[in-house]
């Protein structure tokens, strides 16, 4: 019995079909789509500039506070790293207290002072309890305009930064975005150098730390966002006594980065890695630019979600790779188009040729209307998922702040996603044009390199071994 | 990503879970959540959890089987997870790739994730498309069909996600997955959970149908149905897709007890990947449920969790030691109510090789001892409950509804009832000081505790295995 259903191929769990089974229904059509509203959220400026928006939304008695800084890696004018020293230490001290009883006080909130540091901000942040909104405004008030910087903590702080920075160059994912970035944006600029160096971080004295905060934090380039449940009257209030008297301090700093055009292709060796790490990337359109929202749904359609023509063939079908997926990540004035994987050595060579097949074929063939109608409602689904939570929304309005986009953004992105024709995903595509690529892979190179050099679209490409740190 | 052994971004909405009613009395706090819900069961045994929540329009449905990866087939290791990949291959109704394509294309997303006691498969959608998630649920319960190749294609998978996240990763497996191997000595509890890689490699179709079939069945599941969703039209709706699947037979649970340990033990993991040296230590908990669990699940705020905690202030602000840690109840895999087996509190960080194993465990012991001799004062123990209250709001996300469906299937599967969850609230409400001390007295013994280091190995030694014993 087994044995038959086993040689028939036919599914030997099938076995165990129930008899009811030949009267299982057919798949339900669903009903039409309700309507969802992004939840109406007030901006307003206080007189120094800083920018302040109120989201009353959520279901939980707390709220998410989010102080959001124009002040990051962009802002080092090459001293790679010292915004986010700076940031560390913002938390160490504030307004007369130790960093002990900041900590503790934002824990008898129902939070904790959550940072964050990047190329573009510097994010101070509490979830609190609801009732205690106005003490968590004023907390990061504390912590972002009265910072201390403890020469105390300084020493320590500087060895846990470069424990974490040996920490990350050994994770064959870091290798490969430093690699990337040094070589699509170019070495010299900020997007280049996604890490400092050890000698960089050790350089940093107290005096340069300070000297960043006064340099870079100011209400102009502050934007604070309060969502969640609270008493609006009482948070608006706190916050002019908070930060109304925050000195305007300097414009915002816009810096678009240049590409350094492909094809080439960056190796990194990794000794024994049982997998090779790809990125494979392009320019894309700019955020709000026409070609932007039929650019991200052929992404979403090519590599960005799991039904995608790249994760059926070389996941679902091949099983070469647990999670390979593309983005489209924007900076001001700029936009590109990732592939990432982590595929089994062996096979780096033919995962590889799979995703160029993928994007010759998208290229070249109108994609069917079933597909492209599936991937829009994902996009659309998925996106109100995405706004439905109170840091889910932050981020996407602070996402259309940093990239200037038109305020409606999210209101009228959906409509923007149906309406793209199908021919329109198709054309996207010929923006990967492969003769241009930028193809990094962190791996065993004595192992993987052959198998590059076989693969006919990389004939001619220059092969550059780096060390990515 | 997506089925993934550890659904850390689902459910590690905060490391402590809890119910969202878990509310204390007082007229200064605000009213807390009301999560209505309706708790039925059909006639094959599967219980069924429906809760109404309007806000956004979308509806979240879980299937939790009662089969975490402690009792998978014991030459089988890493079987349970493997199966719940081979869940996504394809039903009767549904060939291979539908059941994805079914929940994207309506515009929701999806996963599932392997537990120690459970394996749960859930997935967010527009309320419009409730019936047809529905649908591709009752068919895979009932006619789960995975041929040879799909099940070739997810060894292939899953050994690349055992590669990703453990053989080509510094601290791979550290501490989630070793620990458990060094200080549980019951099979169930301490044998690889992701597997062997030749074991996987070895898994057969007949295998999946035995599993399967002893394990997948009504009678060992939840249905959790949360969101924006009308009652009766809903439990329609699950009658007409579960309602016919036939019951399995009733489960045998192997012994999962672990002897009381009295004695430490200790282990060296050599890791070639790892650029620094890295400390771990746990500790067996009390049993789920009991006054002295609550207590830990308090010591564990006071102790291990946020910049206020006792241990952040020595290893992190007075030595130095380290930048943060990762600790708690379930660490890695869970939270502190998502279990229902044998239990590790568990602490780990990463240091710099000038700092010692004598002096760092000096320094932990130096807080664990003052919790086992001197009561918390009442400031810290409220400190404490806060902390837990607010993490207990984070699990009802509007946006997906993770967090809380994974609170109502448990307490349905364990304690045959979902709001389960709104007695922890006065569980931890009765702990008093003097129960924190007795109950660290006894669970915090250096007896009771397992040290688990990571050394960084030379690049030229051959990559350890995950777990290898001394």
């Amino acid at each position: 019995m087994i044995r038959i259903i086993l040689s028939a191929l036919a599914g030997v769990l099938a076995a165990t079909t129930p008899a009811t089974a030949q009267d299982y229904p057919p798949l339900p059509k669903p009903g039409a789509p309700k309507p969802y509203q992004v939840p109406a959220s007030e901006t307003y400026t206080l007189a120094n500039g800083m920018q302040v928006t109120l989201i009353p939304f959520g279901q939980v008695p707390k709220a998410t506070v989010n102080l959001r800084i124009y002040a990051g890696g962009l802002n080092e004018a090459g001293r790679n790293g010292l915004s986010g020293l700076t940031a560390q230490m913002l938390r160490e001290g504030a307004a007369g207290k130790k960093g002990s009883d900041l900590a503790e006080e934002a824990a008898a909130m129902g939070g904790s002072i959550n940072l964050g540091n990047g190329l573009h901000e510097t994010t101070l942040g509490i979830a609190a309890l609801s009732e205690r909104t106005p003490d968590a405004i004023r907390l990061l008030g504390d912590v972002a305009l009265h910072p201390d910087f403890p020469a105390s903590e300084l020493e320590r702080i500087r060895q846990n930064t470069l424990r974490s920075l040996s920490v990350a160059r050994s994770q064959p994912q870091t290798a490969a975005n430093a690699a990337l970035a040094a070589a699509y944006y170019g070495a010299d600029s900020p997007y280049g150098r996604i890490l400092p160096t050890d000698e960089q971080v050790k350089s940093y004295t107290l005096e340069d730390i300070k000297a960043f905060y006064r340099a870079n934090f100011g209400a102009k380039r502050a934007r604070l966002y309060v969502a969640g449940q609270f008493d609006p009257v009482a948070v608006k209030a706190t916050i002019e006594q908070v930060f109304g008297g925050w000195a305007a301090g300097p414009e915002r700093l816009r810096v678009v980065p240049t590409v350094q055009p492909g094809p080439r292709v960056i190796l990194v060796d990794r000794p024994g890695a049982s997998q090779s790490t790809l990125r494979l990337a392009w320019p894309s359109p700019v955020a709000g630019s026409p070609g932007d929202v039929p650019f991200e749904v052929m992404d979403a359609l090519l590599g960005g979600s799991f039904t995608s023509r790249i994760t059926k063939n070389i996941r679902e079908d091949k099983g070469y790779t647990y999670s390979p997926f593309s983005s489209v990540d924007f900076n001001p004035g700029e936009g590109s188009w990732t592939f990432n994987a982590d595929v089994t050595s062996d096979v780096t060579g033919a995962a590889l040729k799979e995703v160029f097949g993928e994007i010759r074929r998208l290229q070249t063939v109108p994609v069917p209307d079933s597909e492209a109608t599936g991937i829009r409602t994902w996009m659309s689904g998925t996106y109100i998922l995405q706004n439905a939570s109170q840091g889910g929304l932050i981020g996407s309005l602070a996402q259309i702040d940093l990239l200037g986009l038109p305020s409606d953004w999210i209101t009228t992105y959906v409509p923007k996603v149906i309406a793209v024709p199908n021919l329109q995903i198709h054309e996207a595509a010929q923006q990967l044009p492969l003769d241009k690529m930028t193809l990094v892979v962190v791996g065993d190179l004595a192992k993987v390199e052959p198998q590059l050099k076989a693969l006919p679209e990389l004939q001619g490409v220059q092969f550059q071994r780096v060390t990515p740190f | 990503m997506r089925m993934s052994f550890v659904a850390a971004a689902a459910i590690a909405l905060s490391s402590v879970a809890g119910t969202a009613t878990a509310q204390r009395a007082s007229a200064s706090r605000p009213s807390g959540l009301k999560i209505d819900t309706q708790y039925f069961k059909l006639k094959n045994g599967l219980k069924v959890v429906l809760s109404r929540d309007t806000s956004v329009p979308t509806v979240t449905v879980g299937v939790y089987y009662g089969i975490g990866f402690r009792i998978e087939p014991r030459n089988r290791t890493g079987f349970a997870h493997l199966f719940e990949h081979l869940m996504f291959q394809g039903s009767k109704n549904a060939p291979k790739g539908e059941f994805d394509k079914i929940i994207y294309d309506n515009g929701g997303i999806n996963n599932g994730s392997t537990r120690f006691d459970f394996t749960n498969y859930y997935e967010v959608v527009p309320s419009n498309a409730l019936e047809s998630v529905l649908w591709v649920e009752g068919d895979r319960m009932a006619r789960l069909d995975v041929t040879e190749d799909a099940l070739k294609n997810q060894q292939g998978v899953v050994m690349n996600e055992v590669k990703v996240n453990v053989i080509n990763q510094p601290y791979g497996g550290w501490p989630w997955l070793d620990m458990p191997q060094l200080a549980n000595v019951n099979w169930y509890n301490s044998h690889n959970f992701y597997g062997d890689l030749t074991e996987l490699e070895a898994a057969t179709l007949a295998d999946a149908k035995q599993f399967y079939e002893s394990y997948y069945r009504p009678n060992n599941a939840v249905l959790v149905v949360a969101g924006d969703i009308d009652y009766s039209a809903t439990k329609a709706m699950i009658e007409r897709y579960f309602a016919a699947i036939p019951s399995g037979p009733p489960l045998k649970l192997p012994s999962l007890a672990e002897p009381r340990q009295v004695k430490e033990k200790f282990q060296v993991k050599p890791d070639r990947l790892a650029p620094k040296p890295a400390y771990s230590v746990a500790w067996h908990m009390p049993d789920r449920g009991t006054p002295q669990w609550y207590a830990m699940g308090l010591i564990d705020q006071i102790v291990a969790q946020g910049q206020d905690s006792r241990l952040y202030q020595k290893l992190v602000r007075d030595t130095g030691i380290t930048s943060g840690m990762q600790a708690g109840i379930n660490v890695g895999l869970g939270n502190m109510y998502n279990y229902r087996g044998p239990m590790l509190w568990t602490v780990g960080f990463i240091h710099d090789p000038s700092k010692s194993r004598e002096q760092i465990t000096a320094a932990v012991d130096s807080v664990i001892e003052d919790i086992r001799t001197r009561p918390v004062s009442a400031e810290e123990l409220e400190r404490a409950r806060t902390k837990i209250r607010s993490s207990l709001y984070n699990l009802a996300d509007p946006s997906t509804r993770f967090g809380l469906i994974d609170l109502l299937a448990v307490g349905a599967m364990w304690e045959n009832d979902p709001r389960w969850a709104n007695r922890l609230e006065s569980g931890f409400s009765k702990v008093t000081p003097q129960l924190i001390q007795s109950t660290a007295r006894e669970y915090l013994r250096p007896t009771n505790r397992s040290i688990l280091l990571v050394e960084p190995a030379p690049a030229a030694a051959p990559a350890p295995a995950t777990g290898a014993k001394q």
